[in-house]
């Protein structure tokens, strides 16, 4: 049986239903093919997801004692760096980690040179370094804050233990590595030990050096911010615990914010600085 | 041969080296504290240290501070193992996933997660359960990370194999992810206890009221020396003791 | 080998990448061909053409963009572990169990029995020669003991046909010898279609019945030669005058093609450099 004869307005009809029809899926395929090709905006809405969840829950669900919402910590950050004293003791948790980190650096550097280059000394004094990088250094702040006080001079000097170790192992690694063919053919060209030291063995070493650092940065910000933590009279650690035993968390979250803002950024310097250096790595 | 000799001689001597280290430290150790005028406030006599050591393990005192922190240990373990491994794996599921989340995961681990600390005494009070959140935040990240790098990575050589050889699905993951990601995933794992313990330890020291953590600074307030350097060396034999069974594991796992 | 087919491809036609795109590779272009049943077919061609790609489509892990492929009268739709088994140029083997775990486990994905995996295991690493290697591990073996050991697991499979992409292609060329005249000698004594995938010229006319030569891409066939010689092949006829005039007529057939592939990949290089020297995507 012939299907009835379509009229005009039925086939106009059916043709802006198609449209429409192809037009809404096309837009959903655009649409997941642009998030596709931009996986940080993704990354961005991930990130927008949490702080919403984080928002309704501080705002609905847990007592206002014990969580505050993103909103009100974000709206109150200037009455935390009103307060008196935090600006100056985050002034002063920023010149720690500094310090600290200098220090670090220079201490790492001088003794993983001393170390590595030679190979006595690496065989008898690797595994003495290795043993003290792995021992909990957390059980012996209490010893430091006895022997350096609660001021700058403890924190500083928990977070150069923390520091200094990962350079000196990873520039003793960037001197041992060295691929002995370099090493023959410098010498085959009568390069003298300095030759060697400045134009081989100390390029050879910066890559591992800044990947070093990197995790310097780590320990440094671990160790001073454990020491500031752990000193409840004076610093950081001082406003933290006032804030935690006054029930602000509002607060209490500003603060962490902005510490957190520092390491975030201290962090993705040094990270910056060692992609800039180590360009020529192909491993 | 001469140059094994050399090597051997060589070894001999490095050996030699450290204990000498040993030595000298422990010895300027004792000088200092008995003829030296250092007070014992300071540093403690390294004898009395010992006494105070046998004393500690003799009547049993560390037991109840140990069992806080192993059990603050344990939970903080095994909630980050759980939620690592299944975070881990779920991810690991979509290319486009990783991509977007793995980043993410990696940048909030660099942050030094001590922060969170006052949150979570805030929110949980000064007993077990901030340190075991805080353990279990921390020590979350490595596995997570890990996991999705053992099963994100695997060579498709071997799903493409498998699936030719008509594997199904549970057969796929079994026999062929699972173990594929297994080292990755062990090696995580380690890492992770490695810095739960570290967090548990940390956040002992900074707010607690028991633990062994918390035993050493209570005996820094009161300047008991010997017996804080006592319960220094206990802890410090614990972490290197856990340490050390955690990667024999990890290598036996490994084969 | 009998006249009757194993597997009947028919216009198979394939490209990667979006139409418009600069990575659009066309890499096959109608493509035909009948595969006999018993009989043992190299494809070659020069780098890029296709030939991979065909086999991959012939078992079922790629859907052609075009043309269709039948396996004794069925559709081929998706990977038929009962009658098609793979050996690839990339060792498949899985690191984390021994020889004779491989081979088990290639059975039970298949769906062998338990009890009957043990023996056919040990039968066909007899075959290849492994029997003594059985509880190794695949890190612990040569490379060429590890192709063995491959080929051990899909022999073990007991399927119609074998397709094999460049088994050998990561081997030394001694080893390649070697394996080439087993091969040979296990193949006379089975009645699989095995379907080899080979960049060499010797190879292919030492070990195949008929060998299927590719044109540069858009990869399509364009000859066949038949190479009449008795299986298990003797070493003697790689320096046979039959031989060497086959393989010459292989060479010519060929030399355009590869040369015709070489332009064509510097020219995608250049391309993709100018590309990216114009600006990185977001």
């Amino acid at each position: 049986m012939a299907p009835a004869p379509a009229s005009e307005d039925m086939l106009a009809t059916r043709d802006a239903l198609a449209t429409r029809e192809v037009t809404r899926r096309s837009f959903w395929r655009r649409a997941q093919a642009f998030m596709l090709v931009r996986p940080g905006l993704a990354r961005l809405g991930v990130i927008a997801v949490l702080f919403g969840i984080w928002e309704i829950a501080a705002r609905f669900y847990v007592d206002k004692m014990f969580l505050s919402p993103p909103s009100s910590v974000f709206t109150s950050l200037h009455k935390v760096f009103l307060t008196n004293g935090v600006p100056a003791a985050l002034r002063l948790t920023f010149f720690e980690l500094f310090i600290a980190f200098v220090l670090s650096i220079i201490i790492g550097v001088s003794v993983g040179l001393t170390v590595g280059l030679n190979r006595f000394s690496h065989r008898s004094f690797m595994p003495i370094i290795l043993l003290l990088y792995g021992t909990p250094q957390i059980t012996i702040l209490p010893l430091f804050i006895l022997y350096f006080g609660i001021g700058a001079a403890s924190k500083i000097a928990f977070g150069v233990t923390h520091g200094m170790f990962p350079i000196m192992v990873t520039v003793i690694a960037g001197v041992q590595n060295i691929k002995p063919i370099l090493l023959t053919s410098a010498k085959s060209m009568g390069a003298s030990r300095w030759h060697i030291f400045r134009w081989v063995i100390f390029p050879h070493m910066i890559p591992s050096f800044f990947s070093g650092m990197r995790l310097a940065m780590t320990g440094v910000l671990l160790g001073v911010l454990l020491a500031e933590l752990y000193v409840s009279t004076a610093g950081i650690g001082y406003y933290t615990t006032l804030f935690t035993q006054n029930f602000d968390p509002t607060k209490l979250l500003g603060l962490i914010s902005m510490l957190a803002a520092m390491a975030i950024a201290l962090n993705e310097l040094v990270r910056r600085a060692e992609v800039r250096f180590s360009r020529w790595r192909s491993d | 041969m001469s140059e094994r000799a050399d090597r051997d001689r060589g070894r001999w001597a490095s050996r030699a080296v450290q204990a000498l280290f040993l030595i000298v430290l422990i010895s300027l150790w004792t000088f200092a504290t008995t003829l030296g005028h250092v007070s014992p406030i300071l540093l403690p006599n390294p004898l009395a240290v010992l006494n105070e050591l046998i004393d500690v393990l003799k009547s049993g005192e560390y037991i109840g501070d140990l069992r806080v922190t192993l059990t603050e240990l344990a939970f903080a373990f095994a909630i980050s193992v759980i939620s690592g491994t299944i975070v881990g794996y779920l991810i690991s599921r979509s290319p486009y996933a990783i991509k977007v989340l793995e980043p993410l995961l990696a940048g909030a681990y660099s942050v030094p997660v001590i922060l969170f600390l006052p949150l979570y005494v805030l929110f949980f009070g000064l007993g077990p359960p901030s340190k075991i959140a805080l353990g279990a935040t921390i020590s979350f990240f490595p596995i997570a990370l890990n996991t999705i790098a053992g099963f994100g990575y695997i060579d498709k050589i071997f799903i493409v194999s498998a699936r030719s050889m008509g594997a199904s699905n549970y057969q796929l993951f079994r026999f062929v992810l699972l173990p594929a990601a297994f080292p990755v995933i062990l090696t995580g794992l380690r890492m992770g206890f490695t810095v739960a313990l570290l967090a548990i330890l940390g956040s002992e020291t900074i707010a607690s009221l028991a633990g062994l953590g918390h035993r050493i600074v209570h005996l820094a307030e009161s300047m008991d020396m010997a017996r804080m350097f006592a319960y220094i060396t206990f802890a410090v034999a614990i972490a290197a003791f856990l340490n050390a069974a955690v990667s024999s594991l990890e290598a036996k796992g490994k084969r | 080998m009998t006249d009757e087919v194993a597997v009947r491809i028919r216009g198979v036609s394939h490209a990667f990448g979006e139409q418009g795109d600069t990575r659009h590779v066309r890499a096959l272009l109608d493509t035909s061909l009948d595969i006999r049943r018993g009989e043992l077919l190299c494809l070659i061609g020069p780098s890029g053409c296709g030939k991979s790609t065909l086999l991959s489509i012939m078992g079922g892990l790629m859907e052609p963009a075009a043309g269709t492929v039948e396996v004794g009268n069925q559709l081929v739709r998706g990977p038929m572990p009962q009658e098609i088994a793979f050996v690839f140029q990339e060792n498949a083997l899985f690191p984390w169990s021994t020889v004779i775990e491989n081979v088990k486990l290639g059975m039970m994905f298949q769906g062998v029995r338990k009890a009957e995996r043990e023996k056919r295991a040990k039968l066909s690493l007899e075959a290849v020669g492994l029997a003594e290697f059985a509880e190794h591990y695949p890190g612990q073996l040569s490379g060429g003991m590890r192709q063995r050991a491959a080929l051990a697991r899909a022999l073990s499979l007991e399927t119609g046909i074998l397709l094999m992409d460049e088994p050998f292609g990561a081997l030394d060329e001694q080893t390649r010898m070697v394996l080439g005249e087993d091969l040979s000698v296990l193949l006379s004594r089975t009645d699989k279609t095995i379907v080899f995938v080979t960049h060499s010229l010797g190879e292919a006319v030492f070990l195949a019945d008929r060998v299927a030569v590719f044109s540069a891409r858009p990869g399509t066939i364009k000859e066949i030669i038949e190479v009449d010689e008795p299986h298990p092949r003797k070493p003697e006829f790689i320096t046979s005058e039959k031989f060497t005039r086959i393989r010459n007529q292989l060479y010519s057939l060929l030399h355009d093609e590869i040369r015709k592939a070489v332009s064509q990949s510097a020219a995608s290089q250049r391309a993709a450099a100018d590309k990216s020297s114009r600006g990185a995507q977001p």
